[in-house]
C-alpha cells in the first residue's frame, strides 16, 4: 500500500492502553507518556512533564473513584500532528466511592473557585492540576457505565512558545 | 510499588532549641507509595512537635502528584504551629512546576541550593537572607 508522507504526517495518532486498576502500574503509564510527548509531539519538555502529571491524576481518580480493584481503565492519546493532543481516561463506574460525570464536574468547578481553600490531603489533581493545564476539560457518563473524562491541549495557545523560551533556565519558573 | 527513599540528617541549628533537619527525597512519590513513605515526616513532626525546622531536598526527586502536595501542606501547617519552618532546596523544574500550578511556592519558599535554604532557615531574620526561586 502506497503512503502519502503528506497523508501520514497529519494523521491522528490514537493509541489506547487499558490497565489493571492498581497505582502499581501507573509508573509505566507517566514513562509512556513522557516518551510519548517528547517523540510523537511538538510539545516542550515541559510540557511532556505536564502531561506525565495530568495523566497521572486522571488515572488516579478514575482508580480512586471509578473502578473496582480487579476491573480495568482504559487511557486513549489522540496525537494530532501540529494541532493537539487529546487524552481520554474511562473507568468502569464500579468503584466504591464512584461519582456521576454531573456530580464530578460540579466537584472541580467548586474546586476552582479561587475563593475554595483546599485543607485536605487529597483533591487538588483534576482541580489544580489538570483543569489549570488543559485547554479542555470534560466530564461524560458512559453508556455501559462509568465516566470518561477528556482533556484537550492545543499547541497553537500563544503561551506555549512564550513558556518554552523559559526552559533553558531550570530556575525561572513559568506561570500559566 | 514505586521505588522512593527518604533520608533523615540532623544538621547545627543556630538558635537553642531549634532542631533543624535536612529530608532528602530519592526516586518518585505517587499513589502507590506516598501514604507509606508520609508516616516517616509525620514520626519526625511527632518527635519534634515545636521548633522544627525542615529542608526538604528534592534535587533527586523526580516526580510529585497531588497527594504528595496534599501531604507537603499539611506537614507545612503542622510544623507552622509548632513555630517552625520549612523550605524546599534544589527542586527541579517539573517539581518547580507542579509546586506553582497548585500555590505551594506562595506558602513554602525553594531555594537553589542547599547553603542557600539553611541560611534562609536558619537565619530568615538576617539582612541580607537569601531569596527564594
Amino acid at each position: 500500500m502506497e503512503n502519502n508522507p503528506q497523508t501520514i504526517e497529519t494523521k491522528p495518532v490514537r493509541i489506547t492502553i487499558t490497565l489493571p486498576t492498581n497505582a502499581y502500574f501507573m509508573s509505566g503509564i507517566r514513562n509512556f507518556t513522557l516518551g510519548l510527548i517528547r517523540n510523537m509531539t511538538e510539545f516542550s519538555e515541559q510540557w511532556a512533564f505536564r502531561f506525565q502529571s495530568i495523566v497521572d491524576e486522571l488515572c488516579n481518580n478514575a482508580i480512586e473513584h471509578g473502578s473496582e480493584p480487579g476491573r480495568d481503565i482504559t487511557i486513549t492519546f489522540v496525537s494530532t500532528p501540529h494541532d493537539s493532543i487529546e487524552i481520554l481516561v474511562q473507568d468502569t463506574g464500579s468503584g466504591k466511592n464512584k461519582m456521576n460525570a454531573q456530580e464530578l464536574k460540579k466537584l472541580v468547578v467548586e474546586r476552582r473557585d479561587p475563593k475554595y481553600v483546599h485543607t485536605g490531603i487529597r483533591g487538588r489533581g483534576l482541580s489544580k492540576i489538570v483543569a489549570e493545564w488543559t485547554d479542555e476539560l470534560e466530564f461524560k457518563d458512559i453508556d455501559k457505565g462509568g465516566i470518561e473524562v477528556r482533556i484537550k491541549k492545543f499547541l497553537n495557545d500563544p503561551k506555549l512558545k512564550e513558556m518554552s523560551q523559559y526552559l533553558e533556565s531550570p530556575n525561572h519558573l513559568v506561570l500559566n | 510499588m514505586t521505588q522512593v527513599n527518604i533520608t533523615i540528617e540532623d544538621i547545627p541549628a543556630t538558635t537553642q532549641g531549634q532542631i533543624a533537619k535536612i529530608v532528602k527525597f530519592q526516586g518518585q512519590l505517587d499513589e502507590s507509595n506516598v501514604d507509606e513513605k508520609a508516616k516517616t515526616i509525620y514520626a519526625v513532626i511527632e518527635q519534634n512537635p515545636q521548633n522544627l525546622y525542615l529542608i526538604l531536598d528534592f534535587e533527586e526527586l523526580e516526580y510529585m502528584n497531588s497527594k504528595s502536595i496534599g501531604y507537603l501542606t499539611d506537614w507545612y501547617g503542622k510544623i507552622s504551629e509548632g513555630k517552625g519552618k520549612i523550605v524546599i532546596a534544589k527542586a527541579r523544574s517539573n517539581i518547580l512546576d507542579i509546586l506553582q500550578v497548585v500555590g505551594l511556592t506562595q506558602l513554602i519558599n525553594c531555594y537553589n541550593t542547599l547553603d542557600e535554604a539553611k541560611f534562609a532557615l536558619l537565619r530568615q531574620d538576617t539582612p541580607g537572607a537569601a531569596q527564594p526561586q
